[in-house]
């Protein structure tokens, strides 16, 4: 039994080059400062990543991050982080996935497992209860994730795996980690960072336990967590159609990807997207460890062209990519998924690479003979083969197996259909459509065009409207709400004003980020009704509880708030420029049902964001005085 | 009226919580494999499927045990261990269909479900309703509501 509570207690070192294996010890001052996840990660990358590599040489450094609370009864506490310089961004590139990797690198002894240089040929890394081996992976190179799973997964019954399908082995920039069958490492191109190392796949089984400091107070605190969870309104519909809830919203707002961002909201997307057509396809919900909701969905494709297709799908991101953002139809995004899971790359990312191709080829840019083949907006034929162009980088799929940005600058005129943000494919949401701190978040997201790291806890969908230049949303809740909100009073009442019933985004978006990233730090999940429940306070009770750490609500949330202003120096030694922080230029010009962001209001919402972060207002740099307080005033 | 674990599969989405508050109650360490009760998984069918002691009549691990240390309680009809003879040989966990005897490598024996004296830990903890505690005929009601319930739908009501 190992002596730490919490914390399995080391970090595994991996050095593919050499086949060197190291343990460190953690510190306790590192895991009050970092608690774990991505903030481990944010530390390791920083410094250990030297400036300006290229991400996908034998320089980048690969972290699986476990969360603090993975493998405790704490309610959705299964996230693992992955990080590395990201090959999309050249900036840092993290993504968060839940289900059972992480519970088993834990008990099989490591809260982190650090892997560096590059193997010489297909490999893979087995890890169990403290042992690890290197193996040789040949057989199982070029085989889709799904093949290698089935294989791996009966030669270690119960071991938990990270792999990469095709895309990544042939280093599409945004390949995906897969998590298991159904879940990935999906966003910033991790798949491709681990197919350059040879990596197909990192087996990881454990048995070890982890022993809470007092397992009393730990199952206490969960209860209440979860009597907090299931006290929020976002529970009852999230626990009944997940993530999909948000998809018909977003839709009546004109607020969607709709055919690479040219309409708010397709024609027939109620028709085809609304809930009763979702739920004859869906049988049952599948629920990561320790998750109360089970958002998953089961679905059982039971006629029509893509028969006897099952899988955990229906999550509203990846639906909109392909249905909205391709047009595609509902069956077909499933498929869509299928074939994304199989070759193991970024749904949101492949999506928004298509809807470009797509819009260049109407637009006369690409023709029928670059491709071999026509493409359409709602060809599920055409863009199913392209899926596959694209992980196999055969013709055409050469380009686009870039990215948006990389691929638009081969084609004149390119940049006007590039969909992106510091090079990452924005996800489902348009900003022109809905403004809000959500959508606010997609430019000032550390990783680029994304939108997981940044989400008003208190998001309220009945109400779109922009009566104040931009500066705020509707708060739209009672009394009962705002006191429910675990906040700082102080902070609250700057971020909420009751009598005008609005948000202030700036503010709000500082706490939503900082909040997010000390949910993915402490590996809990982010889902509308846990992030609005659960706060600093309590999970501060619960770190306390599992690892024995004493620690404050507001020492976890400067813990986490280190972490952001960390990967910000980090993308800043890499060079990002104040310019970067833009949405594409498609947003300021064309309306979209009368709708238009305005260049400067945007602006001036950003600086008053880098304001409340103790940034400087014109550059975004974090202030001496912030990275003092932070304890990051003398990194090298 | 004895109690029953009335386990519906059905209505499992595999989270897990039912084997860590199981394995943290019995042996205060996070880890499923301590658990008496294991939640058989097929990933790439969408089934979970708790498994625990059904507390068998004539139960098997009884009649393979080696050391005779398993027997039948009278009053509850629970399968009972006597641990301090158990020399964790496994003969019971090979002999039991269900998967139900788990082997505690802390204590190095084979342990089943006791029903956590009459609360059991995993019931409280199921956030689905795939677990329930209730006598046989609570057991046998619920049953008939949701065959009941199918009917209705079937027949259109």
């Amino acid at each position: 039994m190992s002596k730490f509570r919490g914390y399995a207690g080391f970090i595994l070192e991996v050095n593919l080059s050499n086949h060197d294996f190291r343990h460190k010890e953690l510190a306790s001052e590192f895991c009050r400062d970092y608690l774990g996840g991505i903030g481990f990660n944010a530390k390791i990358i920083y410094d250990e990543v030297p400036a300006g590599i290229d991400a996908l040489s034998e320089e980048n450094i690969l972290v699986f991050g476990v969360g603090t609370m993975v493998g405790s009864t704490f309610p959705t506490s299964s996230r693992t982080e992955v990080s590395a310089k990201s090959p999309m961004t050249g900036r840092f590139g993290t993504s968060n996935s839940g289900m059972f990797f992480g519970t088993q690198l834990k008990n099989a002894g490591f809260d982190a497992l650090v892997i560096k240089g590059q193997a010489e040929k297909p490999s893979l890394i087995f890890i169990e209860d403290g042992e690890v081996s290197i193996q040789d992976a040949t057989r199982l190179w070029g085989k889709d994730s799904w093949e290698t799973l089935d294989i791996l997964k009966n030669q270690y019954p119960g071991a938990e795996v990270a792999l990469i399908g095709p895309a990544g082995e042939n280093l599409v920039r945004f390949a995906c980690i897969e998590n298991g069958y159904y879940d990935a490492w999906a966003r910033t191109g991790l798949g491709a960072v681990m197919g350059s190392k040879n990596l197909k796949a990192i087996v990881v089984r454990g048995t070890q336990g982890i022993t809470p400091f007092n397992a009393g107070a730990l199952l206490q605190v969960s209860v209440k967590a979860r009597q907090l969870i299931e006290s929020s309104p976002f529970f009852k519909p999230f626990k009944s159609y997940g993530s999909m809830n948000a998809a018909m919203p977003y839709g009546n707002f004109k607020a969607l990807n709709a055919h690479n961002f040219s309409q708010g909201c397709l024609p027939d997307w109620k028709q085809n997207f609304d809930r009763p057509q979702v739920e004859k396809l869906i049988k049952g919900h599948v629920a990561c460890q320790s998750c109360i909701i089970a958002c998953a969905h089961w679905v059982d494709i039971k006629e029509g062209k893509y028969q006897g297709l099952q899988m955990k799908d229906m999550e509203v991101t990846p639906t909109t990519s392909y249905g909205s953002g391709c047009g595609i139809g509902l069956e077909a995004s499933v498929k869509a998924a299928e074939m994304s899971q199989r070759y193991g790359m970024d749904m949101v990312s492949t999506g928004g690479v298509i809807a470009m191709a797509i819009e260049l080829y109407n637009r006369g840019i690409i023709s029928q003979e670059d491709i071999g083949y026509g493409l359409a907006f709602g060809d599920d034929d055409a863009i199913l083969h392209l899926m596959d162009d694209i992980a196999h980088r055969r013709g055409i799929g050469t380009v686009l197996a870039e990215g948006t940005m990389r691929a638009a600058k081969q084609f004149e005129g390119g940049d006007s259909s590039a969909m992106h943000v510091k090079g990452l494919e924005i996800p489902m949401i348009d900003p022109r459509g809905r403004w809000s701190t959500w959508s606010f978040g997609i430019l000032t997201n550390v990783r680029g065009g994304d939108h997981l790291r940044c989400r008003n806890p208190i998001e309220n969908l009945r109400y779109n409207e922009n009566k104040h230049d931009f500066r705020k949303e509707r708060f739209g809740f009672d009394q009962k709400m705002y006191d429910a909100l675990d906040m700082p009073d102080a902070l609250k009442t700057q971020a909420i004003d009751l009598e005008s019933d609005t948000v202030d985004i700036a503010i709000m978006s500082r706490w939503a980020e900082d909040l997010i990233n000390l949910f993915n730090s402490v590996g809990v999940c982010i889902r509308p009704p846990v992030e609005h429940r659960i706060g600093p306070t309590v999970i501060a009770e619960a770190f306390t509880a599992f690892t024995g750490i004493k620690i404050s609500a507001a020492q976890v949330m400067q813990s986490a708030e280190r972490t952001w202003n960390l990967i910000k120096l980090y993308n800043l030694r890499e060079g990002e420029l104040p310019e970067d922080s833009k949405f594409p230029q498609r947003f300021y010009e064309q309306e979209i049902s009368g709708k238009v962001l305005d260049e400067e209001r945007v602006q001036e919402v950003l600086q008053q964001y880098y304001r409340s972060r103790g940034w400087d207002m014109l550059t975004g740099k974090p202030g001496e005085e912030k990275l003092v307080e932070l304890g990051l005033n003398n990194l090298s | 009226m004895n109690k029953q674990l009335l386990i519906d599969s059905s209505k499992c989405t595999g989270c897990g919580l039912c084997e860590l508050a199981c394995a943290i109650s019995k042996t205060r360490q996070c880890q499923p494999q301590l658990a008496r009760i294991k939640v058989w998984r097929d990933e790439t069918r969408g089934i979970f499927v708790p498994m625990t002691c059904l507390q068998c009549e004539n139960p098997p691990c009884a009649n393979a045990c080696l050391m005779n240390v398993i027997s039948k309680e009278n009053d509850k009809g629970l399968t009972v261990r006597r641990l301090e003879a158990c020399i964790g040989c496994r003969a019971c966990q090979v002999s039991c269909p269900f998967d139900a005897s788990r082997y505690d490598y802390i204590e190095d024996v084979v342990v089943n479900c006791d029903h956590c004296e009459g609360n059991p830990e995993c019931v409280k903890y199921c956030p689905s309703g795939a677990l329930q505690y209730c006598s046989l005929a609570e057991a046998i009601d619920c049953l008939r509501n949701v065959e009941a319930k199918k009917r209705c739908i079937d027949s259109g009501l």
